[in-house]
């Protein structure tokens, strides 16, 4: 009987933290434990294959202090942390942690690669966009007026000071949840050897294949988009499995579906772009990175993945 | 000639089966038979050779895989 | 994007170094690429191997170097394809015996000849050649339960011919703990003997003479049914029981395989001809194989037992047991040594006949090839497995064939002779996978 983790919900928010959401609830099932709780917005669960449930608590614990940890430090609603500090630094340096570094190295690659299309200013056009199904498109002088205010190449980062100009923001959210699951799976290592898999809302890492099985089974939702095909499935063994796109989030505009990944240049929803990408790689970060990159590639997105060389499901509307 | 020993074949068949829908073991518990080296076909290679070696040298062939060769060694 | 290629690698690299932090970066990088799948959708995965093969007393070497690619087209489809080119040297006993004067036969192509020394048991060197094969299997999923495959195999040397295609379907029931089989094959052979086909029967010819051979390729076509089904017993073992069932009709002869002519003393027959006195034998053309073959693998705290036996019996009379065990030590980092036992022992074939008396009607049927004989056969080997860092698997493996046939009644001069001598052989073999 294949373990099938059921539906993802997909989003790549991190909203509001609350305290009362710091619970953890276990379930005990052939062999595997998981845990679950709630953290970036969404379900978590982390499974270990063992039926030690102190080796379960300790694992799950760990994974899910690391998860509201990273979610409070980059969580843009707190006035507390680091983020607040670089967004209301109004064109001053700001000196950042090591963590926080590594991030930034990362989002810069990642620009650099992406020739501008994965840009982490371009979180201000959130403010606009609201992707609620309606047909509510934000006027084109709004979006002119933004534009301006997004471009990585505009900002100074050299470690460890980081300057940004006055009105651009950074926002952390296209990586914050992959980078999350990776570090606590890094954690989760240090603690067993156990096959343990960590699901923070569809962004998934397994640490080593299951003993018991031949591989993780990790179903895909199923977009209803009127497609006569059996939902995809992916066996895992280990690795990472990362989800961009969602159903729920779109915009109707002149008779077409407008997905919720917007173009940093042009401010507007990239054109053709497909209702959902799954990709798997090394890692979480990694297939979120590529995720994300294969939905900005609009119609292009399968060639893009298959020249990827990774596996990949792609769903279109 | 060996009417017993093929009739021998159906009863054997017969009892194989009907006794095989009491043995087995659930998924989850298959971890060591998924190992690759507990795989009957795991060496198709080396099985290859030595029903070809024993193809030339013996009178018999097959049991394992098709019984016929396909080489003029025999 | 431009730097398409370069982007995984790229990302790879930096995801790295953001998740394990700069220091723990490098180790990370050096671990092997890990997949989704032992063998990911598109991936290719080969195997090598090479065989070395010697028999006692200068008879036949052989080496035989294969190669198979497999690509996984999809969730469970699979193109193999395998390459084997198979080179033969050395001398095979032609089905003459010994005699205390020397024996002079004529070769195959009829062109020459050679000796045999008095009291050596004549061998036939003629038998050099090499042998390509290919063959291509698909297997393919016809439902969530069932799966089917589909396979061509070509194989040629310079005398023979032989092509095959096969079906086969399995279903998976019982919680996928049963599996049942059924395939079918079909291979059509054509040889065409250097020289010529023999006549049944026919005398064989000094050199310059007319040969006693036909012209053309004779052909021989070949069914095969194998039904089986493969039961997980617990957690640790599992057993196959296969049932084989082979139809050829056609030509059976050995082109190249004589027997000799007889006096009452045991002495050839003289009848006058300067080459030694032969015929070259004859096969019925038809021949029906059953076998039934039961194996048990089991996993006994990180050792595996292998173990299997089979019977064949056929209409030549010929039946045949074969017990055949392996055991794994497999050792703490993973490599093994594994120990390989094989008993094999026939009946010998209805037409068997080790010569025939010029004082006795013909048969109908005749051969004296050895292989059809009465006969024990023990292999004693040991396998040694290790992989490497990255991952790919080598074996080595060193075994010996021994084979003890009974030796048929003897009379007069036969008596100073050994019709069917013990041999055995040598095989050398290495595989790597990666």
């Amino acid at each position: 009987m294949p373990l099938c983790l059921g539906s993802i919900t997909l989003s790549d928010d991190i909203l509001p933290m609350n305290e009362a959401l710091h619970s953890i609830a276990y379930k005990d099932s052939q062999g595997f434990i998981t845990g679950h709780f709630t953290a970036m917005a969404g379900p978590c669960e982390v499974i270990i294959e063992t039926s030690d449930q102190a080796l379960a608590d300790k694992v799950t614990k760990t994974v899910a202090d690391e998860a509201w940890r990273i979610e409070s430090t980059f969580s843009r609603y707190r006035t507390d942390n680091i983020i607040y500090r670089i967004n209301n630094a109004n064109g001053e340096a700001v000196e950042v942690d090591a963590e926080t570094a590594r991030l930034l190295d990362f989002a810069d690659l990642c620009f650099q690669v992406s020739d501008g299309m994965f840009d982490i200013t371009s979180g201000v056009l959130g403010k606009l966009w609201k992707f609620d199904g309606s047909s509510n498109i934000p006027a084109q002088s709004e979006i002119d007026k933004l534009l301006p205010k997004i471009g990585w190449d505009q900002v100074s980062w050299s470690n460890p000071k980081l300057q940004i100009p006055a009105g651009m923001a950074l926002d952390f959210g296209g990586i914050g949840k992959e980078y999350a699951v990776d570090s606590a799976a890094t954690l989760a290592r240090a603690i067993t050897d156990c096959p343990v898999l960590i699901n923070f809302g569809g962004d998934i890492v397994a640490t080593s294949a299951p003993i018991s099985r031949q591989h993780w089974l990790i179903g895909i939702e199923p977009l209803a988009l009127g497609q006569n095909k059996v939902p995809p499935k992916v066996a895992l063994k280990h690795g990472g499995v990362a989800t961009s796109g969602d159903s729920k989030r779109f915009l109707l505009h002149q008779g077409n579906v407008l997905s919720h990944v917007l173009n940093p240049k042009t401010g507007w929803p990239v054109a053709d772009a497909p209702a959902s990408v799954t990709v798997l790689a090394s890692n979480c970060t990694q297939a979120g990175m590529l995720s994300t990159l294969a939905m900005l590639q609009g119609k292009d997105a399968e060639q893009f993945l298959t020249a990827q060389e990774v596996e990949h499901w792609i769903q279109r509307r | 000639m060996k009417h017993k020993s093929l009739l021998l074949l159906p009863i054997l068949g017969f009892s194989v089966l009907s006794g095989c829908s009491t043995m087995g073991v659930n998924a989850w518990e298959k971890d060591l038979l998924a190992k690759p080296e507990m795989a009957l076909d795991e060496q198709p290679l080396t099985d290859a050779l030595d029903d070809h070696i024993y193809f030339s040298k013996e009178a018999s062939s097959g049991g394992r895989a098709y019984a016929g060769g396909g080489c003029g060694c025999n | 994007m431009k730097k398409n290629l370069l982007l995984k690698s790229a990302l790879a690299t930096a995801t790295m170094t953001l998740i394990a932090g700069a220091a723990n970066a490098e180790e990370e990088q050096n671990k092997t690429a890990p997949a989704s799948k032992e063998q990911a959708i598109g991936d290719w995965k080969f195997d090598a191997a090479f065989l070395f093969y010697s028999e006692s007393d200068s008879r036949v070497s052989a080496i035989e170097p294969v190669f198979n690619a497999n690509k996984r087209l999809d969730e469970d489809e699979y193109l193999n394809l395998k390459l084997t080119v198979d080179s033969l040297t050395g001398a095979s006993p032609s089905g003459a015996v010994g005699s205390d004067q020397p024996l002079t036969f004529t070769r195959p192509s009829g062109n020459a000849s050679y000796t045999v020394n008095a009291n050596e048991h004549p061998l036939d060197d003629t038998f050099k050649d090499t042998r390509v094969a290919l063959a291509t299997n698909w297997t393919f999923p016809v439902s969530e339960t069932t799966k089917a495959g589909l396979g061509a195999n070509i194989s040629k040397e310079y005398d023979y011919l032989s092509a095959s295609v096969n079906g086969n379907i399995s279903y998976d029931f019982n919680n996928r703990n049963s599996t049942l089989f059924a395939g079918l094959s079909y291979a059509f052979d054509s040889i065409d003997p250097v020289g010529g086909a023999p006549i049944a029967f026919g005398r064989m010819q000094p050199v310059g003479d007319p040969q006693n051979k036909l012209s053309g390729s004779q052909d021989k076509d070949t069914l095969d049914l194998l039904l089986g089904i493969t039961q997980v017993i617990d957690r640790e073992s599992l057993f196959q029981f296969n049932y084989s069932y082979s139809m050829s009709d056609g030509y059976h002869n050995d082109p190249y395989k004589v027997l000799s002519v007889l006096d009452d003393q045991g002495n050839y027959f003289d009848d006058g001809i300067p080459v030694a006195n032969v015929l070259f034998e004859s096969r019925p053309d038809e021949r029906t194989k059953h076998g039934l073959f039961g194996r048990y693998k089991r996993f006994i705290d990180g050792d595996i037992l292998d173990a299997s036996y089979r019977y064949m019996t056929d209409d030549w009379e010929i039946d045949s047991h074969t017990v055949d065990l392996k055991y794994r030590f497999t050792l703490d980092n993973g490599d093994y040594w594994q120990p390989h036992v094989r008993y094999y022992t026939q009946t010998q074939a209805d037409f068997y006949q080790p010569y025939l008396r010029q004082d006795q009607a013909l048969p109908q049927f005749a051969s004296a090839d050895y292989r059809l004989a009465e006969y024990d056969a023990i292999t004693v080997g040991l396998e040694y497995g290790m992989k490497t860092a990255a991952g790919n698997q080598w074996r080595f493996s060193l075994e010996m064939y021994n084979q003890t046939p009974t030796e048929p009644e003897k009379y007069g001069a036969l008596q100073q002779q050994t019709l069917l001598p013990d041999w055995n052989a040598v095989m050398f073999r290495v595989n790597y996978s990666f």
